[in-house]
């Protein structure tokens, strides 16, 4: 369940080597272990420099995919997991969880205790998941809040202490390294007997308990008769509880109205105790029928102190918020659009924002818009081939607004014109982003009646709901 | 030397993480290790910059103190900056702590011999169990984080020496009942006893009250060494409960455990698992793959106590807590999982597998959990990648590819959706829908219609030729699939030429049920369609992968009318390629002419050479001759000329190698017929070889020169004739004849070997004389015998003769020279030396012992022969 060696690498497309190991680190004792349980299959973790090299050359992060490339490019080298085997001196290092997110690529070398030839299924061995949580862990840390490159920097310098706490020989202690940065700062405070090990310390203060609750949707419009358009909720339950006692009981419930939409796939946070079979069931998977579990979902729990997702869930509402219809008619060097915009009678009708936004791909730069829209406003980005419609706060009281317009595009005259395999010629599409307050699209909520606490005090409850919208 | 200043040390650091192996074979690496560990006690330096210095030592004990005695010292200095520390807070102590079991457990020191571990032991499990150490070890706001690392350190210890904490146990059981860190403390437990089960097991032993011994050594007592002994020859994997993987080997079912030990294994068991709530998830994880592991196999301790844990961990996104339960269904199977459990655990997986909330590799690893799912009857064979039973179809909705995905989450799903159409197959027969092969079908014409887009990243090609031959390996027995895959992709080739690198690839590892039909739609494809001049090259690298024997004209007219075109030596060599090819598929008369017109009219004389040589090979050697010499060549592409690289690929082919004897020969008994003497040689096949021929040649040239033998065919086992080899003696004297062997292996290539000189000895060469008609032979002797002298000489000597008597003796090495007998005593022998001497013996009134022998022959060099070939006689019996 140990890790031989952790790596943070930065990738840098356009630079000599395309990247740079900005963070590594390698666990000798466990190194010693692999060479005794691998023996003869025993390769040695690399150095940083032949590491990169092929860890890029691999996930096919170098410049030069001009030519057809055997290692990398035969059809026979398929990975469908995020592990992988490295080319290193001659030898096969094996197996690397490896994964590229925002610009910084983790990677780290589990430990597999037995021979690796023949290889052993990957779902044997228990360090690829061990590997998976601490890049997660890692990843987790350095984007909680993270703004800018030199919040990025100040991360990555703690990152080395934290490892020492949350990781000192390899084998992961926890994988929420901010509770580890935490229980550094808690050091100094005795813990009792029944203290959980992922709660670094206790609270002193009022109790208070919040709980937010945020829908995204995540719809899909074709208007076509071979392809079923889609639209899907996901929402998540966030908590923060402000509670005295090491091991306080807490049990938050979620509710919906009547005629809400029941919640499905549901996941929940460790800390839950346990779980209603129906919680455990209540699946996307099955087709919808009024016999679906509605509620009310209990989760008994002992909250950690930080912030954390209660669960996440995904729904089925019956119609899709807003109803669109985009059409793209190509004539010579100009585009003729028209885009009508139906918001749903049942949707709050208020918006913090809402625009649409109509990119153009593998086309010159927007020379000339001439446009009409019956509200809200449009704005040109005419080296981004984008057009954004501002709609605003409010729909009318039709619920119901168009724009009509044709594109001028010039040249196409540099590699920075958007390209996209799949809005070839008249393929296109348009995007809607929107955030409604304290709205939910599936009535999911949660009031001063749905926190039971098992504590002294009666503690001040708040609860908000946030609903944002992506619509394409 | 005076201490090294912070700035140097940050920079030398730097230079040794960016390359360890460069820096210690600097002028600086030797002392390193020596360095850091005398700056890490002065007072110069500050507490940050000794911080890094140990952090460096924590990655790389083995290139600091490479061997255990260094490894051991080190330890040893470590512990001693330990102690020496003021009792003031200090960020050092945890690292220390850390420093010196990294040295001691990777160098290989940790033993019942190392002093360095006789102090460290005691000093971690103090800290540990929270005896009061002294002042010498810090304030009380310390004692906590160092409590925590001591754990951390002694678990660490005992997963590299099994063992090490065996004697513990109890005093472990009954830290965690009371107050103290109960996440390093369960973890250590669980793995102490998973190891102390092991090893006792291994042993073949009982747990002997380990569980409830409350005494461990302290300071003052030695530590217990015993089962660290005994666990040390075998490391044991701290997770392998996965049936299939580990083949077996679980070990524990030998284990005997009295009613009252299985009692409080299973108490010691309850414990750990009732507080793993209180771990962290990745914690709660490592504690279930070994408390797994620890009870699997053994008797009468049934698995049930995880039940109550598994609806929690059931519920969570977490990979590690989900993996855990996979691997606890591995271990236990259905004694702890119905077939009901085994439908949720299903559910979950498969909806963890596409839940919008988690990350894609997350995605990645659950699909690949769900092929290779422990299933409690699994119908495949094991270790093959199978879509489990109860995952209908209708679960597997959601996980259908499409082509928004990511290139590796569309080739999981549709690594799926294949193993479905295989099912769907099976159905169909039955006459229920199809629809999984036509989505399927749809999902392969969309990558094909992306992987046209020009100017497109190779990516997207390559993910099309990978899903194709996905496909074509899961589905290769259904020609309904095969079909349509192969006309789509002819159409791709139509559509982008350039893609021809990924047809040849895929060609090359697709099996015939998808590489013949797309052989054929592709040749077609190319000598259909002239092409523009930018695919030309793309055409004839095609061709070169997919012309055969099939439709030659068509090739032929196509090739006639592109050798026009190629103007560039790069476009000249594609064209001969292509040739190659057909010449290697036994392409004759159009071909000869086609490569004499390029022999005359290309531009470029490398390719006019080529053209020839290609030509003259086509016109002398035979089909299969051919076909071997023009096999793939290993020989890397020479840069100056092609024919350089083709001349490598020859050499191997063409030339005559060295190579060990196919057979063995050895000299038979000697036939004494004839005109000349005949050595009859057995042959004994070892490999089996085609037109063999032996060449001989006689040393010091007593004989003329031997004509060469030739063999059809030799198999190993079939018996063979003897060969019969005239001499031509140019003097009557034994020889050596040096032995080459040339022949034709079954793969076609041409061979020589050298076999071991075969010896003519002096007998081999008689002859009789004609023999006389009865009544003269005396008188013919007695010519003989006069005829000898004066030219020559005659001798006496004694001839031994061995129990048999004269008689034996003549019969067997004289018989077919005697003239004149009179048995048992008296013989007279002529014998015929070629090429034109005699001999003549006479054998008379023989005794006991021996045989006076009187001997005349023409020949004085003869003499000292003949007395070897005498005295010999009795020796051979």
């Amino acid at each position: 369940m140990a890790q031989r060696a952790v790596w943070l690498i930065s990738h840098e497309p356009g630079t000599p080597l395309c990247g740079t190991v900005r963070f590594s680190r390698r666990y000798p004792t466990v190194e010693k272990r692999a060479k005794v349980f691998n023996g003869a299959s025993y390769v040695p973790v690399p150095e940083d420099g032949p590491f990169l090299k092929a860890l890029l050359f691999e996930l096919r992060l170098l410049d030069d995919d001009k030519d057809f490339s055997e290692s990398r490019d035969s059809c026979s080298h398929i990975n469908k997991t995020s592990i992988y085997a490295l080319p290193v001196g001659g030898e096969e290092l094996w197996p690397v969880v490896a994964f590229l997110k925002n610009g910084m690529i983790y990677a780290c070398v589990p430990l597999v205790e037995q021979t690796l030839s023949p290889r052993p299924p990957l779902i044997s061995i228990s360090g690829i998941s061990q590997g998976f949580e601490l890049l997660f862990g890692v990843q987790g840390f350095l984007y909680s809040g993270q703004k800018n490159d030199s919040e990025l920097n100040t991360k990555l310098i703690q990152l080395p202490d934290l490892l020492l706490q949350a990781c000192p020989f390899g084998t992961l202690l926890d994988a929420n390294l901010q509770n580890s940065l935490d229980s550094i700062n808690f050091a100094s405070v005795t813990h009792p007997q029944k203290q959980p090990t992922w709660k670094a310390g206790t609270y002193k203060g009022k109790p208070q308990v919040s709980i937010s609750i945020t829908e995204k949707v995540k719809s899909m419009q074709y208007d076509k008769q071979d392809i079923a358009d889609t639209w899907q909720v996901i929402g998540v339950v966030t908590c923060k509880c402000d509670l005295e006692g090491s091991m306080p009981n807490v049990t938050i419930s979620l509710s919906l109205p009547t005629n809400g939409s029941p919640l499905q796939d549901i996941l929940v946070h460790p800390c839950v105790t346990s779980l209603d079979s129906a919680v455990l069931t209540s699946s996307s998977i099955d087709a919808a029928d009024d016999s679906a579990f509605s509620g009310p979902y209990k989760f008994p729990l002992t909250p950690p102190l930080e912030s954390f997702n209660l669960c996440y869930y995904t729904s089925q509402v019956p119609v899709p918020p807003i109803l669109g219809f985009y059409q793209v008619k190509e004539e010579e060097v100009q585009l003729k659009i028209t885009v009508n915009l139906k918001l749903h009678e049942s949707v709050k009708n208020s918006f913090e924002f809402c625009e649409a936004h109509i990119p153009f791909y593998n086309r010159g730069p927007v020379t000339h818009v001439e446009y009409k829209v019956s509200f809200g406003q449009l704005e040109v980005f005419r080296e981004k081939s984008l057009l954004i419609w501002i709609i605003g706060q409010k729909f009318p009281k039709s619920m119901e607004i168009s724009l009509s317009g044709t594109v001028t595009f010039g040249a196409k005259s540099h590699e920075k014109q958007p390209f996209d395999q799949i809005c070839i010629g008249g393929t296109a599409y348009l995007k809607l982003h929107f955030r409604i307050l304290d709205y939910t699209l599936t009535g999911c909520y949660a009031d001063q009646h749905s926190v039971q606490v098992f504590a002294s005090g009666k503690p001040k409850i708040s609860t908000c709901k946030l609903y944002r919208f992506k619509l394409t | 030397m005076g201490p090294t200043s912070r700035e140097t040390w940050a920079q030398r650091l730097g230079t040794f993480r960016a390359s360890p192996s460069a820096f210690m074979a600097g002028p600086e690496g030797e002392d390193l290790g020596r360095h850091l560990l005398s700056d890490l006690r002065s007072e110069k330096l500050s507490e940050p910059t000794k911080v890094s210095l140990l952090a460096l030592s924590l990655e790389y004990p083995a290139q600091l103190w490479p061997d255990a005695p260094a490894a051991e010292a080190a330890a040893t200095s470590l512990l001693d900056t330990l102690v020496l520390l003021p009792p003031r807070p200090s960020a050092l102590r945890r690292p220390l702590l850390l420093a010196a079991t990294t040295a001691l457990a990777a160098g290989g020191a940790l033993g019942p011999t190392s002093g360095a571990s006789r102090r460290l032991l005691p000093l971690l499990l103090g800290l540990a169990s929270g005896r009061d150490l002294g002042r010498s070890f810090g304030p009380a706001s310390e004692q906590r984080p160092l409590q925590a690392t001591a754990w951390e350190c002694l678990r660490e210890l005992e997963s590299c020496k099994p063992g090490l904490l065996g004697g513990c146990l109890g005093l472990l059981r009954g830290l965690l009942g009371q107050e103290g860190p109960v996440q390093p403390l369960s973890l250590l437990l669980a793995l102490a006893l998973r190891n102390a089960l092991v090893i006792q097991a291994r042993a073949r032993l009982g747990l002997q009250g380990l569980l409830v011994a409350g005494d461990c050594p302290t300071e003052g007592g030695s530590w217990n060494w015993m089962l660290a002994e005994e666990g040390d020859a075998h490391l044991q994997p701290q997770a392998p409960s996965w049936p299939a993987a580990e083949g077996g080997e679980c070990c524990l079912a030998t284990l005997e455990l009295s009613p009252e030990e299985a009692r409080e294994l299973r108490a010691a068991v309850a414990q750990l698992l009732d507080a793993s709530y209180l771990l962290t998830p990745v914690a709660q994880a490592q504690l279930l793959w070994l408390l797994g592991w620890a009870l699997r196999g053994l008797r009468g301790q049934p698995p049930v106590l995880f039940k109550p844990q598994l609806v929690r961990l059931l519920g969570t996104a977490q990979l590690t807590l989900l993996h855990a339960v996979l691997a606890l269904k591995a271990a236990f199977g259905e004694a702890l999982f119905t077939a009901q459990d085994e439908a949720l655990l299903l559910r979950r997986l498969t909806l963890a597998a596409q839940h919008p909330a988690l990350p894609l590799p997350a995605h990645l690893f659950y699909l690949h959990c769900l092929l290779n799912f422990p299933e409690n009857w699994p119908l495949g064979p094991a270790g093959e990648e199978a879509a489990p039973l109860l995952l209908g179809s209708q679960l597997c909705r959601g996980l259908l590819p499409s082509l928004l995905h990511d290139p590796m989450d569309l080739l999981a799903r549709l690594h799926l959706l294949c193993l479905l159409c295989v099912e769907d197959e099976e159905k169909e027969k039955k006459g229920q829908d199809q629809s999984p092969r036509r989505y399927l079908e749809e999902l392969l014409a969309g990558l094909r219609q992306r992987a046209a887009l020009g100017g497109g990243p190779r990516a997207l090609a390559t993910l099309c030729f990978q899903a194709s031959y996905l496909v074509a390996r899961c589905l290769a027995g259904q020609p309904a699939v095969l079909t349509p895959l192969t006309h789509g992709l002819a159409q791709l080739y139509r559509a982008r030429p350039a893609l021809a690198p990924h047809f040849v690839d895929l060609l090359d590892r697709v099996g015939p049920e998808l590489g013949e039909p797309l052989k054929v739609v592709l040749r077609q494809e190319v000598v259909s369609r002239p092409g523009r001049d930018e695919a030309l090259r793309w055409h004839l690298q095609m061709l070169a992968r997919v012309a055969d024997g099939d439709a030659q004209s068509a090739t032929l007219g196509f090739l006639q009318a592109a050798a026009a075109r190629c103007t560039d030596w790069g476009l000249q060599q594609a064209l001969l390629q292509v040739c190659r090819a057909l010449l290697r598929a036994g392409v004759g008369g159009g071909l000869a002419d086609l490569l004499q017109a390029l022999a005359r009219q290309l531009e470029d004389p490398d390719g006019r050479d080529h053209a020839r040589l290609y030509y003259i090979l086509l016109a002398h050697l035979e089909e299969p001759k051919l076909g071997v010499a023009l096999g793939p060549s290993l020989a890397a592409p020479a840069l100056a000329s092609s024919l350089v690289a083709e001349n490598q690929g020859f050499a191997a082919a063409l030339m005559v190698q060295e190579a060990p004897a196919p057979i063995r020969l050895s000299v038979g008994p000697h036939r004494a017929k004839g005109p000349a003497p005949v050595l009859q040689l057995q042959v004994e096949v070892l490999e089996q070889v085609y037109s063999l021929e032996l060449r001989f040649r006689v040393e010091r040239q007593l004989y003329a020169p031997l004509g060469a033998v030739h063999m059809p065919c030799l198999c190993p086992g079939r018996p063979i004739r003897p060969l019969l080899l005239p001499l031509q003696p140019r003097r009557p004297a034994p020889a050596s004849l040096a032995v080459r062997a040339l022949y034709t292996t079954p793969s076609g290539l041409t061979c020589h070997a050298h076999l071991p000189p075969l010896l003519v000895n002096f007998a081999d060469l008689f002859l009789p004389f004609p023999q006389p008609p009865e009544g003269a032979k005396l008188g013919f002797f007695e010519e003989l015998w006069d005829s000898c002298l004066p030219k020559g000489t005659e001798s006496r000597l004694w001839c031994p003769l061995g129990s048999h008597g004269l008689e034996a003796l003549v019969s067997r090495h004289l018989e077919p020279f005697v003239v004149v007998a009179q048995p048992p005593t008296s013989y007279l022998i002529a014998i015929r030396l070629p090429p034109d001497s005699r001999l003549l013996l006479r054998l008379e009134a023989a005794q006991a012992d021996g045989v006076p022998v009187a001997l005349r022959t023409d020949d004085w060099a003869v003499l000292p022969l003949v007395g070897d070939y005498l005295r010999g006689l009795s020796a051979a019996g």
